[in-house]
């Protein structure tokens, strides 16, 4: 009995069996206090459709699933070694076709063209206005703390502040918060674009040079405090902010030049257009940046801050710099989202949005500009899908469940990401091997 | 002091907490000298090195870097990367290369880590980027060429071998356009054979690039045949220092490495 259970196949089945009745629990309905099985037995027994093909019940499509993980579980586990052997080596052999500079820029240019097209494709106006808001935004937001996580290698947890602070200084300087704009003139929205990216900017700076000194867990940490901060702030000074009831009506878009007039209104494909060109702004310079002295100066802090100082690079520096490029983006995504709203409130900053940027450059591929656009749009489709249809039986709070199984399923199967970083590949490959070093401390002449 | 010292180490103390690593040390190092530094585990010689180039900062003492421009500069209260850009360049006790990144990434950012240069100019390759650049690449192939390690330029750091990424490290070191090239272990990990060719590589490095080399090894056999001069240092303290003749011969030296372990001793007699 007990060699049958030991049994690879076997013990993987049970197993997974375990691992999705826990799942069903979780996703199914809740109980209530006068019939408090309800939630158990209606999490295994409910009626449901088992993959659209028939009727039947919940336990029966989960047992399916069981049945299927565990089968890609004992595959893996016996062949794991030869795919993920066949990656690390990979890095050594010539670049795969899909890695290859051409194939990269038709990509780029296919998926570009794709967008342009898209508001004409998809006219429905919920996913019009989920383009700009959702999904638009949310690319912004990726690539911004993607120079910061995936280039620089620095863990920030607050970067909603970074958000947060364009789109209130949109509010400021177009006169839509209590404080009087600057000057006593109101600007329009338009004109806030550079002034809110260079206060972002000059954000990042003041927040980075005391926090970047730390390292690791401890920038973490302290980010994490940073952006409660700016949330905290904006929710309780009324006199300055507006407070949690938010800022007064921000003014649209417009451009009056000599003979060009045009007013970006309430339908939200004109500010799609504008973030498409500010999405492509951002992509060339990222990586026009991560190709550059910079963008290598980064890779060696990541990876060696010691050794990066004793060849004369000062990690301070380009922590600060990207903290401050990287906030660029966020703080444009903030005024997209305060030029579009037409009002801000602190609830749109809290920590589950840093939290939610951070999973779409994990899933995406730290470091690689291609995987964290592809990752957030995916994700973003997929979870606002999710909102707008949502299945039988699912709940707008389970998408933080299926999110978390997707992050868990792709750092074990792609650790580095759905279209990885070359460099983020190897060094991943290369700690698993146990080579290189993580973090350690100086060694002496200890053994 | 002459101007013809490029180290200048003055009672320097270092401790940690109740531990003290250095104790009172005084030393100093000629330019276009060989120096080594040895003594048992334990004994201090790493912190020397972490206090020389600003990775560690001692409490007493002075440590004093004396540049071809002959200014004496004091390293206490200096970063390391002002303390490199100074021109003190090292290598690690375990090689710590940017392991991601090929061979010649790894040298070419040592050597444009010292140019200057703006944001917006290194992302657009503007004419002074493009010209830094073309600059930084030749430097690194004729110091990938005089390490020997040419071929592999294109090597993944990490897939080098022990012997060649001591050699891409001192190659990275070199790139930064120091006066000084501190060593430390530089053998460890490497077999017989590349222990001969990094001693060569070691001697030119001095003869023809004009570096000062300071080692730290425990091979005494490679110590003996490349210092000019030696220091031995126990306890965080100098016990000895003379050429290697004569540190063969002080009992102190001999003592402290029966106190340790004997076949090190077997080495140095």
């Amino acid at each position: 009995m007990k060699a049958f259970v030991k049994r690879p196949f076997v013990s993987h089945l049970l197993t997974s069996i375990g691992a999705m009745a826990i799942f069903e629990l979780m996703t199914g309905p809740p109980g209530s206090s006068t019939t408090p099985t309800a939630g158990f037995t209606g999490s295994f027994g409910e009626r449901a459709s088992f993959f659209g093909l028939f009727a039947t019940y919940r336990f029966v499509v989960f047992l399916a699933l069981a049945v299927i993980v565990s089968g890609v579980w004992t595959l893996w586990q016996s062949r794991g070694s030869v795919i993920k052997h066949g990656v690390n080596t990979g890095l050594a052999r010539p670049r795969a076709a899909w890695q290859l500079k051409p194939v990269r820029t038709g990509f780029f240019l296919a998926l570009f063209i794709f967008a342009l097209f898209l508001p004409h494709l998809e006219t429905d106006p919920y996913w019009q206005s989920v383009m700009v808001e959702e999904i638009a935004v949310y690319v912004l937001l990726a690539l911004g703390l993607n120079v910061v996580v995936g280039f620089a290698g620095l863990l920030d947890l607050g970067f909603v502040a970074f958000y947060a602070v364009g789109a209130y200084v949109t509010a400021w300087v177009t006169g839509a918060l209590p404080t009087p704009a600057p000057f006593g003139i109101h600007l329009n929205a338009f004109f806030a674009i550079p002034i809110a990216i260079a206060l972002v900017m000059i954000f990042g700076v003041l927040i980075g040079l005391p926090t970047l000194r730390l390292r690791g867990d401890y920038l973490a940490i302290v980010t994490l405090g940073f952006g409660e901060i700016v949330t905290i702030f904006a929710n309780n000074q009324y006199g300055i902010t507006g407070g949690s009831e938010g800022t007064n009506a921000i003014p649209h878009f417009s451009i009056h030049l000599w003979f060009i007039h045009y007013v970006w209104g309430l339908a939200p494909v004109p500010y799609y257009y504008l973030t498409l060109a500010f999405v492509v702004v951002f992509i060339i310079v990222f990586s026009l940046l991560e190709h550059s002295r910079v963008g290598r100066a980064w890779t060696a802090i990541r990876e060696d801050e010691v050794a990066a100082e004793s060849i004369g690079i000062n990690p301070l520096k380009y922590k600060v710099m990207a903290f401050a490029i990287g906030a660029a983006s966020a703080g444009f995504a903030g005024v997209v989202t305060a030029g579009q709203t037409i009002f801000v409130n602190p609830q749109s900053f809290t920590l589950p949005v840093s939290i939610n940027i951070l999973a779409l450059v994990i899933f995406g591929g730290m470091g690689s500009i291609a995987g964290v656009v592809v990752g957030a749009v995916l994700i973003q489709t997929v979870s606002m899908y999710l909102l707008h249809s949502p299945p039988a039986g699912y709940q707008s709070s389970d998408l933080y469940i299926y999110l978390g199984a997707a992050l868990v399923l792709m750092m074990i199967f792609r650790p580095a990401g759905l279209i990885p970083s070359r460099r983020r590949r190897r060094e991943i490959g290369m700690a698993e091997a146990g080579e290189g070093h993580m973090d350690e401390v100086l060694t002496g002449d200890t053994p | 002091m002459t101007t013809d010292r490029i180290f200048t180490v003055e009672n320097v103390t270092l401790r940690f907490g109740g531990v003290v690593s250095l104790n009172d040390v005084n030393l100093f190092q000629n330019r276009g000298e060989i120096l080594a530094v040895i003594g048992p585990n334990g004994a201090g010689k790493t912190s020397l090195f972490n206090s020389l180039t600003g990775v560690y900062q001692p409490q007493e003492g002075e440590i004093t870097f004396m540049g071809r421009d002959a200014k004496p500069m004091s390293i206490i209260g200096r970063k390391a990367h002002r303390v490199s850009s100074a021109g003190v360049a090292r290598t690690f006790q375990a090689s710590r290369m940017f392991s991601a990144l090929t061979a010649f990434e790894n040298v070419k950012i040592g050597a444009e880590s010292h140019k200057g240069f703006g944001v917006v100019g290194a992302m657009l390759k503007g004419p002074r980027t493009r010209r830094n650049e073309k600059e930084s690449d030749a430097t690194t192939i004729r110091l990938m060429d005089f390490v020997g390690l040419r071929q592999k330029a294109n090597v993944i750091a990490a897939s080098l071998s022990y012997g060649d990424r001591r050699r891409l490290e001192i190659a990275r070191g070199l790139a930064t356009n120091p006066e000084v090239l501190l060593l430390d272990e530089p053998a460890a990990g490497t077999n017989p054979a590349e222990k001969l060719g990094l001693a060569t590589l070691i001697r030119r490095v001095r003869d023809e690039m004009g570096v000062s080399i300071l080692l730290i090894e425990h091979d005494m056999k490679l110590v003996m045949s490349l210092a000019e001069r030696l220091y031995v240092l126990n306890f965080g303290s100098v016990i000895a220092d003379g050429t290697p003749a004569e540190i063969r011969a002080n009992p102190a030296v001999i003592e402290a490495y029966l106190g340790s372990s004997a076949d090190e001793t077997e080495e140095l007699a």
